[in-house]
C-alpha cells in the first residue's frame, strides 16, 4: 500500500510541484494518472520512490516512511519499484540482456556487478522478464538498434527483472506511434493482472487513461483534482481537471483511424 | 513553392547587434599586439624570421641525405621508447579511469570529493611533462623509469580531464533508471556511465599513447631514457644526417599508430 500523508514538494527555484497530497492507493491497483504538463504527475510518482525528495508531509510504501528513510533502506525500497520511462532510459550502447540485468543490480552484490558476472539465477529472471513482454530474441542485440516500441519493452521488462511489487511509469507512451502505444499499455495492463503489481501510470491522452485507468487520478497545478474511476472519468470530469476544453491533441485516438480527425 | 501564412502575424524587428562582439575583437588584436610588439613583447617580426630562416638551410642541409647505415643502431633505444608508453599508458589511463568519476559532478555529489580531485588534476597538469622528468631523473636516477613516472602523472592528468568531461555530458536517463531500481553509486557508474563514455576513453587512451611516443623523444633529452637519449647524443655530435634517421623512423612510428587507433575506433563507436 501506498500512503501520501500531506505530501508537498518545493522545488529550489521555488516551483511547487506538489501541493499537500493525500492519496492511498492500494495493492494491485492500476492507477492512471491524468493532468497537464507541469501538473506534478512526474514529481508525484518519483516521491513515490525518492527519487525527487518530499519538502513536506511524507510518502509511506509498505510502512516504510520514504522521507526518513537511510540511504541503504531507500535502495532496498527502491529494488521494490520498478520503473518506466517516456524515453526508455537504456543504455544504447549495450545489449538489451545488460539493460535488463540492470534491475537485478540490487541484489547483485557490488563486486559481482562490477565485474559483470551476474549469477545463474539473475540471467534467469531477466530472460523471463524478456518473455514476458515478447522480445527475448533480442537479447544480445546492442538496445540502439531496437525499435522504440521494442525498447519501451526493454524498459518493462528491466522493471519486472526487479520482481517488484509497484511498478511506476512516466508517460510510457509519448514517445510511441498510436498502434505501438496501445501494445505498451495493454503489456502494462496484463502485468498488473497476472503478476497483481500495484501499477502507477502517468499519461496526458485522456482516452488511453479511460481505456486502462482502473482508477483515474486528476492533478492540476501540483494538486488533486479529482479521484475516481475510469468509467466516471466523462468530458466533463477531464475539463475540469485540464481547467479548459479538451482539444484533439488530448486524445490519441483510434489507432485503425488515424489519421482521421479526431473530434474535440 | 510558397505555403500561405496565416494573417496577423508581425514578424520582429531584428536586434540591435551587441556592441561586445567589436569590444572583444578589439581587445582581442590589442592583446596579441602586446605580445608581439618591441615595445612591451617580446619583438616578434615576421620580416626577421623570413631572414633568419635562410641562415638555418645550411644546418639544415646536413640533414640530407639521412644515412640509413644508423637506422639498426636506433631499434634498441626506438624499442624502449616504446615500452615505456606502453606501461606509462596502461598505468596512467588505469588510474584515470576511476579518478574521472570522482572528478565529474554527475557521477560525484559530494562537493568536497570533487573539488578535492579537480584541485589535484589541476595541480598534475600544472607542470610539464619535462619537468617531472627532471624531477625523477634526480630522484630515482637516469634511465626509463624516471621517464614512465614522468609521463604517467602527466597521462593521469590528461586522461582525466577529458574523460571527466565527457562523463559530465552523459545521458542521464540511464543513470535515473539505474538509481530507480535501487542500484549503489558504484553500480551505477558501471552500468549506467561506464559503456557511454567507453569509446571515448579507448580514444584517448590511444592519443595519450601516441603522445607518449612523442613526449619520449623530449624526456630523453633530460636522462629519461628511449630514444630522446639518442637524439641528444647525437645532436651534441652534430650528426644530423643520423638524426634525420630518427625524425623519420619517428615520424612513421606515430602515423602507423594513428592508422590503428582511427581502425580501433571505428570499431568502437
Amino acid at each position: 500500500m501506498i500512503r501520501f500523508e500531506n505530501a508537498s514538494v518545493t522545488y529550489p527555484g521555488g516551483v511547487e510541484a506538489l501541493k499537500d497530497v493525500t492519496l492511498e492507493i492500494p495493492d494491485g491497483q492500476m492507477v492512471v494518472i491524468v493532468g497537464l504538463s507541469g501538473a506534478g504527475k512526474s514529481t508525484l510518482i518519483r516521491a513515490i520512490n525518492g527519487l525527487v525528495p518530499l519538502t513536506g508531509g511524507d510518502v509511506v510504501v509498505d510502512g516504510v516512511s520514504v522521507r526518513e528513510a537511510k540511504p541503504k533502506e531507500l535502495r532496498e525500497l527502491r529494488s521494490t519499484i520498478g520503473m518506466i520511462f517516456q524515453t526508455f532510459n537504456l543504455v544504447r550502447r549495450t545489449s538489451v540482456l545488460n539493460n535488463v540485468l540492470m534491475g537485478r543490480l540490487h541484489g547483485a552484490g557490488t563486486l559481482r556487478s562490477l565485474v559483470g558476472a551476474y549469477r545463474a539465477e539473475d540471467i534467469e529472471i531477466a530472460m523471463q522478464s524478456l518473455e514476458r513482454v515478447g522480445i527475448v530474441e533480442k537479447a544480445y542485440v546492442r538496445a540502439s538498434n531496437l525499435s522504440g516500441g521494442q525498447q519501451q519493452r526493454v524498459g518493462i521488462a528491466r522493471a519486472l527483472a526487479q520482481q517488484p511489487k509497484i511498478i511506476l511509469a512516466d508517460e510510457p507512451v509519448a514517445s510511441l506511434d498510436p498502434p505501438t502505444s496501445h501494445v505498451v499499455m495493454r503489456d502494462l495492463q496484463r502485468i498488473n493482472r497476472d503478476l497483481g503489481i500495484t501499477t502507477i501510470i502517468n499519461l496526458h491522452f485522456l482516452d488511453l487513461a479511460k481505456v486502462y485507468g482502473e482508477r483515474i487520478v486528476g492533478m492540476r497545478a501540483g494538486e488533486l483534482v479529482y479521484d475516481g474511476t475510469g468509467a466516471q472519468a466523462d468530458e466533463h470530469v477531464f475539463r475540469d481537471i485540464y481547467g479548459r476544453s479538451l482539444t484533439a491533441d488530448d486524445v490519441m485516438g483510434d489507432p485503425s483511424e488515424r489519421p482521421a480527425t479526431i473530434a474535440g | 513553392m510558397t505555403t500561405a501564412a496565416p494573417p496577423g502575424q508581425a514578424r520582429p524587428a531584428r536586434p540591435a547587434r551587441s556592441p561586445w562582439a567589436i569590444v572583444a575583437f578589439l581587445g582581442f588584436a590589442a592583446f596579441t599586439w602586446w605580445a608581439a610588439s618591441d615595445e612591451f613583447g617580446i619583438g616578434f617580426d615576421v620580416a626577421r624570421v623570413i631572414t633568419n630562416l635562410t641562415r638555418g638551410a645550411d644546418i639544415l642541409a646536413e640533414f640530407f641525405p639521412p644515412n640509413w647505415e644508423y637506422l639498426p643502431r636506433t631499434f634498441g633505444p626506438m624499442l624502449e621508447t616504446f615500452q615505456m608508453a606502453v606501461i606509462a599508458s596502461v598505468i596512467g589511463c588505469g588510474v584515470a579511469l576511476p579518478v574521472s568519476f570522482l572528478a565529474s559532478r554527475v557521477t560525484t555529489p559530494n562537493l568536497v570529493t570533487y573539488l578535492v580531485n579537480r584541485s589535484l588534476l589541476n595541480l598534475i597538469r600544472a607542470l610539464p611533462d619535462l619537468l617531472y622528468a627532471l624531477i625523477f631523473v634526480a630522484a630515482v636516477g637516469v634511465g626509463p623509469l624516471p621517464g614512465i613516472l614522468a609521463l604517467v602523472l602527466f597521462n593521469v592528468g590528461v586522461t582525466a580531464k577529458l574523460l571527466s568531461e565527457t562523463v559530465d555530458g552523459v545521458d542521464p536517463g540511464p543513470i535515473e533508471a539505474a538509481n530507480a531500481a535501487g542500484a549503489t553509486r558504484t553500480q551505477v557508474v558501471r552500468w549506467s556511465v561506464l559503456p557511454q563514455v567507453l569509446p571515448n576513453y579507448v580514444a584517448y587512451s590511444l592519443y595519450v599513447f601516441e603522445l607518449n611516443i612523442r613526449a619520449s623523444a623530449v624526456l630523453g633529452i633530460v636522462g629519461a631514457g628511449g630514444i630522446g637519449n639518442l637524439i641528444n647524443t647525437e645532436r651534441r655530435f652534430f650528426r644530423y644526417d643520423n638524426l634525420m634517421v630518427i625524425l623519420i623512423e619517428i615520424f612513421v612510428f606515430v602515423f602507423v599508430i594513428e592508422l590503428i587507433s582511427i581502425w580501433l575506433r571505428r570499431k568502437l563507436v
